[in-house]
């Protein structure tokens, strides 16, 4: 059984057709990458998987179970999680406020034994804590000590986007979406960025589904990659035999004759 | 435990100075000018967590305090002054058993009916449990709304509250426009008011600095992002929404004991927007900001008098000599701290040029007899509020406060984000590699 699946989605906006018949699966343990040319319903997707927006029809498979009809905080709480295109940290919160509230879904107690500061509350906190951290030492020393007292709009543009994975990361779901995690990066960061997906997979056991257009990260990380243009899948397989699909050239070069 | 020494030890001093100020002679004014900033600053804390903390405008909330004045007087009124009005009402029950006292010395409570104080603490409970009744059911619908919407919403559901005592079939209860009169006094004395301040202002913070806290302030930097992490937004504005209510409804019982009377003009919008000049003042999402902001608007208001009173001319060419020089200096201040150039902007010769004008205007006609006739503005207090409102949204947008609190680590603790020298150099080849010889070296090997 996959993870997760996709069956036949429709999505329009207004005379748009944003989505048309995309149905995928993903499998435990995969990384997936989802290319496309702008506008092609790559993040409408996403929104779509997360509950944002609801699928004129087709379903949306999770573990088994129907995420069609669920908000974005339930979804989250079944077990995926996600990042955005643009950047959408809790802008003056601090690094560390932010890879905790995704934690708070999880918490037992009740805001009256959060505000007398029950031992249990205590020990929830401390847990959280040490899981914000843990997520945070993906991406190595930068967002650790100092930074993490400091507000999110004092970072760079890579660190918010390393601080948006890791906050993704601490949800405690299963399976990511990332949505061009290297936006913004220089080339350097980005060939480091592109380890760091692997080891979320590998040392962390999440699933990951990637939009991302740097061709060179889809080729080093994707088991699988899956192709949109004008809403519709137009291409998956391996990146080297969809990199040389006909059609997929199409897509992103225009046709030939004209 | 350094801190919550400091925190007693500066909570005894406060006690220890409101119980020699209680005991000077002379002190009336002063201490009937702190229950009120205690009073209000308990009413502004709780708005700050809906309009600061999770960032919706709500204008109701005189609506929350009504009911909490209004629960608490007919909970606390004497029969003997209950019984006049009451005696239109159709129903017996309201008439002779809607009365604490006679519930209480039912449960076999005697001890707690025969003080009024503890009385007291018992309708001040209930009152914020109605306004938080009324809170969930204005706010469980309403809520969904957004911005604007909800916060015409909201103001329409705290003047149907505010007018709903004077409807025909509440009035029997309420006394209608006529109000309740009569309410025991000694309850809203400084020390309830200050007991019950403390309480609230521990409970906020603790709310801000848990878990649910982070959640609501989540949900006011972006509600589309908090609601991706998982905080379910419908349940989390109404449960701050509810605390809210309650505790507003907690301000009004002590504010209509302190007046020892409530009608609904008692509670009119007014109340919810001198709130919001308060929060804005101090900074919004503060505790200590909401509290400050109260203090200085109520501060102003009662110390203000002698603002309107008559005074010669020549005081008030004077006084406004001081104030543009003020402003002028205040201007330069300013762009001078936040490193701006020119220092003096040219539209701030206004001031400066005005003050002097004002000035030699004053010391040139001092004798005349228009100069020493007497004049009277009405208003200069509210003027000076605004004043002061438009200063700090131009200069200080966020508020005195800003989201920050006064905290014991601030004072005497180290700044945990600012980095050690060595901390500072790790950062920097981390965000630029190429300062990085071991970095570098290894982008060489891969390239060759
Ligand atoms: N909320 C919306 N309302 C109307 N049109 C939308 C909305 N969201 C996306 N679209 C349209 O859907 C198409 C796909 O957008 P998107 O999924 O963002 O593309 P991309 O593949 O670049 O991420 C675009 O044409 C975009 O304009
Ligand atoms: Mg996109």
């Amino acid at each position: 059984m996959p993870l997760l699946e996709l069956r036949n989605i429709y999505k329009a906006f207004g005379g748009l057709q944003a989505i048309s018949n995309v149905s995928l699966n993903v499998n435990e343990g995969e990384i997936v990458s989802i290319i496309g040319p702008n506008g092609a319903g790559k993040s409408t997707l996403f929104n779509l998987i997360t509950g944002v927006y609801k699928p004129d029809s087709g379903d949306i498979i999770f573990e088994g179970k129907k995420l069609n009809g669920l908000t974005p905080d339930q979804v989250t709480k079944r077990g995926v999680a996600r990042t955005f295109q643009n950047l959408r940290l809790f802008t003056h919160l601090t690094v560390l406020e932010n890879i905790l509230i995704p934690q708070h879904h999880r918490l037992k107690t009740g805001w009256l034994g959060a505000v007398l500061r029950l031992p249990k509350y205590l020990r929830e906190e401390e847990e959280m804590r040490k899981i914000a951290l843990e997520k945070l030492s993906f991406f190595g020393p930068r967002l650790m000590s100092f930074r993490l007292h400091q507000p999110v709009y004092v970072l760079s543009y890579a660190n918010r986007r390393r601080a948006e994975m890791a906050r993704a990361m601490a949800t405690g779901a299963k399976l990511l979406l990332l949505d061009e995690p290297s936006a913004g990066m220089n080339p350097k960061e980005t060939k480091e960025i592109t380890q760091i997906i692997r080891r979320f997979r590998d040392e962390g056991g999440y699933t990951i589904v990637v939009v991302e257009h740097k061709m060179n990260l889809v080729g080093d990380i994707s088991d699988r990659v899956i192709v949109l243009d004008y809403g519709e899948k137009i291409a998956e397989g391996d990146y080297k035999d969809v990199v040389n699909d006909p059609k997929v050239i199409e897509a992103y070069l225009g046709r030939k004759e004209e | 435990m350094r801190n919550t020494i400091l925190t007693i030890a500066s909570v005894g001093l406060a006690a220890l100075a409101l119980y020699l100020l209680s005991h000077m002679q002379g002190t009336s004014g002063l201490l009937s000018a702190l229950t009120l900033i205690f009073i209000w600053g308990i009413a502004a804390v709780s708005l700050n967590l809906i309009n600061g903390q999770l960032g919706i405008l709500s204008l109701g909330h005189h609506g929350f305090m009504l009911i909490g004045g209004y629960v608490t007087a007919l909970l606390m009124l004497p029969a003997k002054e209950r019984r006049p009005f009451r005696t239109r009402l159709l129903s017996d029950w309201a008439r002779n058993d809607l009365d604490l006292d006679k519930w209480l010395r039912g449960l076999g409570l005697d001890t707690i009916a025969n003080s009024v104080d503890l009385k007291f603490v018992i309708a001040l409970f209930l009152a914020g449990l109605a306004a938080a009744f009324i809170g969930i059911i204005v706010g469980a619908p309403s809520l969904r709304l957004k911005g604007d919407y909800l916060a015409i919403v909201t103001f329409g559901f705290g003047e149907i509250i505010r007018l709903l005592p004077n409807a025909p079939q509440v009035a029997a209860f309420t006394n209608g426009p006529l109000g309740i009169k009569g309410i025991p006094g000694n309850a809203g004395s400084i020390w309830w008011t200050f007991v019950v301040f403390l309480l609230v202002i521990w409970f906020f913070s603790r709310l801000k600095f848990s878990s649910y806290g982070r959640a609501f302030e989540g949900i006011r930097e972006d509600e589309i992002a908090a609601e991706a992490m998982g905080v379910g937004l419908a349940y989390h504005k109404v449960l701050a929404f509810t605390l809210s209510a309650f505790f507003a409804g907690v301000a009004g019982g002590l504010y209509a004991s302190y007046l020892q009377s409530v009608d609904t003009q008692t509670f009119n919008f007014f109340v919810t927007f001198f709130l919001l000049v308060a929060i804005s003042l101090g900074g919004l999402g503060s505790i200590t900001g909401a509290v400050l902001g109260t203090a200085i608007v109520i501060l102003v208001r009662i110390y203000g008098g002698f603002l309107e009173e008559s005074h010669t001319a020549f005081v008030g060419y004077i006084s406004g000599a001081a104030v543009m020089l003020a402003a002028f200096a205040f201007s330069v201040y300013i762009r001078k701290s936040r490193r701006l150039r020119p220092v003096v902007e040219p539209k701030h010769y206004i001031f400066g040029g005005l003050g002097i004008l004002l000035l030699l205007v004053a010391l040139l006609f001092q004798g005349q007899p228009w100069m020493t006739q007497k004049v009277q503005f009405f208003g200069m207090r509210r003027i000076l509020l605004a004043v002061i409102l438009i200063l700090i949204m131009i200069y200080r947008r966020e508020g005195l406060m800003g989201r920050a609190e006064l905290a014991w680590n601030k004072v005497f603790g180290s700044r945990e984000d600012i980095p050690s020298d060595e901390q500072r150099d790790q950062d920097a080849w981390l965000s630029n590699p190429d300062l990085n010889p071991g970095a570098a070296k290894e982008d060489d090997d891969a390239s060759a």
